[in-house]
């Protein structure tokens, strides 16, 4: 570790790290579009600039590596003019169309511009360069070349992360812009991450681009149930007054111990699915019914059927609730079972994030040496949840979603609508908050597990 | 004025690009001297004799040779930099057309001294008829089994300026867009696919020859102390004989446009030089009375030798007209990387046209002073700089007549 003052304060860094990372993360105010910590320096915006006591010249933070006894100041009067100047440049070819644009009010040049800008334009729009405004790139991701300001780190992404080089920069000077090579199309597994990493609206969703000013939405903090991976993810949502909460949109949540900064473009998506084809109303062979009667006819067939139950449990639940199912089964002394097979997807799985595990908690079913084959004919099976559709003389299914089977089916909460912890393959436990608060809310596995034991 | 000629000797020779021609003059001779020399006695001959960088910077080049690893377990490279593009600038090119072999002879003597085995000879690409010649200067080469020790291959550039930046040079050459790279914490050589490189101006290594067979105090003769040797400085514009003319450094600048370019056009007066390529600052008729042909002078006037291609404009030229006309350029090549090029060159390009148009105000003028500001030291490479440098010393040193456009 060495020492090194910024701002008259002291601080110790890693030998060898970059000055901009000691920056971010003592949370020292430095602007910055082409930075990234999981993509590295490019030096190209030169907005990161500071003063190093000994240099002549404004060093950018992002290329100096931090020294012994380094004395750096970050917000004196001279460097403010500089980035109020570069922001300037950065500015005049832009075409400030912040009121049609999805990433006002998450937009870096947006944010720097109150802090360093509030200037008048001093360019005319005539004189502005002119550039594509909607491209569509490929893989949900749009392009608008006007607002780009060359920070690159699309490019870099698709040259270092997912190494499969779709995008470039292409013209010189002010005639610069990002591009697909010809003939291709951006498409990887991966491609929306690089509408995360835009610092400005130049790449967005097309998924997402104006369903939602990003100022009405609440995020909260949440885990992908996509598969065994489970990224770390921001839930995007609003609810309008009388409405029920929607969610708009997943991001990844920055985890170095499972996702790092990203999220494949399933599992960003995935949101919809809970929003989607959901089951909403109890009933019995298709016929609506009355809930009190059906939790009664459960308690009735656990009494009939009593020396041939199984249960069988979704590994995508949470810990708890498996716990809470396991010894509910064995107080009822039924086998329990989480057939494996049904969540192997071979071609899921991939060398970055995917995994062929397609449960998000499949690593607490092993850990309670939960029976993972298919269950041995049962005369009732309880099914929460399960993706596979299983028969039996009689059948209770508690089911986030609406599938074709017979029996009882009661709706059961997603995993937003409740609380819980996970573990995913790695090992690594997570845990999810309730997010969704439905005006109807729908029962988690321990409500409707409380009210069949009472 | 004394005549000296290292570089140019064989260049009004008939057929001197030939092989049969070079080496009746003189050619590959000074090979001879590697059997009495080891590559480092080479590295310390050519910093003996001060030998200076020509592409521009004039760095030394018998420093930038020592950066080389001697040891280096990988691979080492030699790159000559032939993508003469700096405007008024085509020295590179007489060599390449008028005595290849000189410069095949320096690429052997280099190579040797930094122990690489393989050469590339970066050409802007617009240079096709020049390379043509070069090609078959390699190919006699190779058939006279002269280069059994060290392989040439001429890679063609694209057609961008910013390619004659080493770094930018080495990117394109490794197939990449030609950006120039972040610079080094500390001294080292450059690096071609990561293995150790040395980037050198065709005029330089076209230099080496005549330093190792006569050495480095034969080569101190010419020139002043810090500038030793001589140089192939070249003068376009209202001349009466353009052209490129070896001369020793810290000769009279006023004298050399005399004696060699037979003064100014029509006998119109001298108004202004750019003395070194379009990139450093225009000096006033009053400067060129007092400069001379050397590094040092010419920094001290706060202007540099640069290429020591030398743009003569007469009284009649228009200076506002004359910064617009290389601001386009700049616009043009400015290779996009950093924002205060990328958008400074392109912005201070309009401001100069406005000002052309009869629309503009003081206020645009001081604006264009602003944007000079913010793009000097505040990138990756010198381009931004040197563009700032030259709107400043124009505006600066002729601004009454940016001032009469408003």
């Amino acid at each position: 570790m060495i020492e090194l003052s910024v701002n008259n304060k002291t601080y110790h860094a890693q030998e060898g790290s970059l000055l901009i990372d000691l920056l971010i993360k003592e949370n020292i105010h430095i602007p910055y579009f082409c930075y990234h910590e999981a993509l590295g320096a490019d030096g190209n915006c030169r907005m990161c600039m500071v003063s190093i006591q000994g240099q002549k010249r404004p060093q950018i933070a992002c290329d100096t590596i931090v020294k012994e006894g380094m004395v750096v100041d970050t917000q004196n009067e001279s460097i403010k003019k500089i980035r109020t100047d570069i922001l300037e440049l950065e500015l005049i070819n832009h075409p400030v169309d912040c009121p049609i644009c999805d990433q006002a009010g998450e937009c870096s040049l947006q944010d720097f511009y109150m802090e360093y800008g509030l200037h008048n334009s001093q360019v005319s729009i005539e004189e502005k360069v002119k550039h594509a405004k909607k491209i569509d790139l490929g893989s949900d991701v749009m392009l608008d070349q006007e607002r780009c300001v060359l920070c690159a780190r699309c490019t870099r992404f698709t040259e270092k992360i997912t190494k499969t080089h779709e995008l470039g920069i292409i013209g010189r000077g002010d005639e610069a812009k990002v591009s697909t090579f010809p003939g291709r199309k951006l498409d990887n597994p991966y491609a929306m991450n690089v509408v995360d990493l835009c610092p400005v609206g130049a790449l967005t969703s097309k998924d997402f681009r104006f369903s939602q000013r990003v100022w009405f939405l609440q995020t909260s903090d949440s885990v992908c149930h996509g598969c065994a991976k489970g990224c770390s993810i921001y839930v995007d949502h609003n609810k309008l007054k009388y409405k029920d909460d929607v969610i708009y949109r997943f991001r990844p949540r920055r985890n170095d111990a499972v996702n790092g900064f990203f999220m494949c473009d399933e599992g960003r998506l995935s949101y919809k699915d809970l929003q989607e084809n959901r089951q909403e109303r109890t009933v019995l062979n298709s016929q609506d019914i009355d809930e009190e009667k059906a939790i009664e006819n459960v308690k009735n067939l656990i009494q009939t059927h009593k020396t041939s139950i199984a249960v069988i449990i979704d590994a995508n639940l949470y810990t708890e609730e498996i716990e809470a199912i396991v010894s509910f089964s064995n107080s009822i002394g039924a086998n329990v079972y989480s057939p494996l097979s049904v969540y192997i997807d071979e071609g899921f799985e991939d060398d970055m994030l995917k995994s062929s595990n397609r449960a998000a908690n499949f690593k607490s079913i092993e850990n309670l040496g939960i029976d993972t084959s298919f269950p041995k004919a049962e005369r009732l099976f309880i099914n929460f949840n399960h993706p596979h559709n299983f028969s039996a003389e009689s059948q209770v299914n508690f089911l986030t979603h609406k599938r074709n089977n017979s029996g009882l089916t009661f709706p059961l909460a997603s995993f937003v609508e409740s609380a819980g912890t996970l573990m995913n393959e790695d090992g690594i436990e997570q845990r999810c908050e309730k997010i969704l608060f439905k005006n109807n809310a729908v029962p988690t596995v321990l409500e409707y597990l409380k009210r069949i034991e009472s | 004025m004394r005549d000296c000629r290292l570089v140019s000797q064989k260049f009004e020779i008939e057929n001197s690009y030939t092989l049969e021609v070079a080496k009746a003059h003189g050619g590959y001779k000074s090979l001879e001297k590697l059997d009495q020399l080891s590559p480092k006695q080479c590295v310390e001959i050519i910093k003996e004799s001060g030998l200076r960088g020509k592409g521009g910077g004039g760095a030394s080049a018998g420093d930038k040779w020592s950066l080389m690893p001697q040891d280096s377990t990988k691979p080492s490279f030699l790159v000559v930099n032939c993508d003469e593009s700096e405007p008024g600038t085509f020295k590179d090119r007489q060599i390449i057309s008028k005595d290849p072999h000189l410069l095949i002879e320096g690429i052997l003597l280099t190579s040797y001294a930094i122990q690489a085995k393989h050469a590339y000879i970066y050409i802007r690409g617009e240079y096709k008829q020049f390379q043509d010649i070069l090609q078959n200067a390699i190919d006699e080469a190779y058939d006279a089994g002269l280069l059994q020790n060290c392989d040439i291959t001429i890679h063609r550039g694209a057609g961008a300026y910013i390619c004659g930046e080493k770094s930018a040079l080495l990117e394109s050459m490794e197939g990449k867009r030609g950006h120039p790279r972040l610079k080094p914490k500390q001294k080292e050589c450059e690096w071609y696919f990561g293995n150790p490189t040395l980037v050198n101006n065709v005029e330089t290594i076209a230099s080496v020859p005549y330093i190792i067979e006569n050495g480095a105090q034969a080569y101190r003769r010419f020139g002043t102390d810090e500038s030793p040797g001589t140089m192939l400085f070249a003068m376009s514009g209202h001349i009466e004989k353009p052209g490129v003319y070896e001369s020793e450094f810290g000769v009279s600048m006023l004298e050399y446009i005399h004696h060699f370019g037979g003064g100014i056009k029509n006998g119109k007066k001298l108004k202004a030089v750019i003395p070194g390529g379009a990139s450093t600052d225009v000096l006033t008729a009053d400067e060129v009375a007092k400069a001379t042909l050397d590094y040092e002078t010419l920094r001290n006037m706060g202007s540099a030798l640069g290429t020591g291609g030398m743009i003569v404009m007469d009284e009649d030229v228009s200076m506002v007209e004359a910064l617009k006309n290389l601001l386009e350029f700049y616009h043009e090549e400015s290779c996009g990387q950093c924002t205060p090029c990328r958008e400074g060159t392109g912005w201070s390009d309009k401001l100069v046209e406005k000002l052309l148009r009869k629309e503009a105000t003081k206020d645009d003028i001081n604006k264009l002073l602003e944007v000079a500001d913010t793009m000097n030291g505040k990138t990756i490479c010198v381009f931004a700089p040197a563009v700032s440098t030259v709107i400043q010393s124009f505006v600066k040193k002729f601004r009454d007549e940016f001032e009469m456009k408003l």
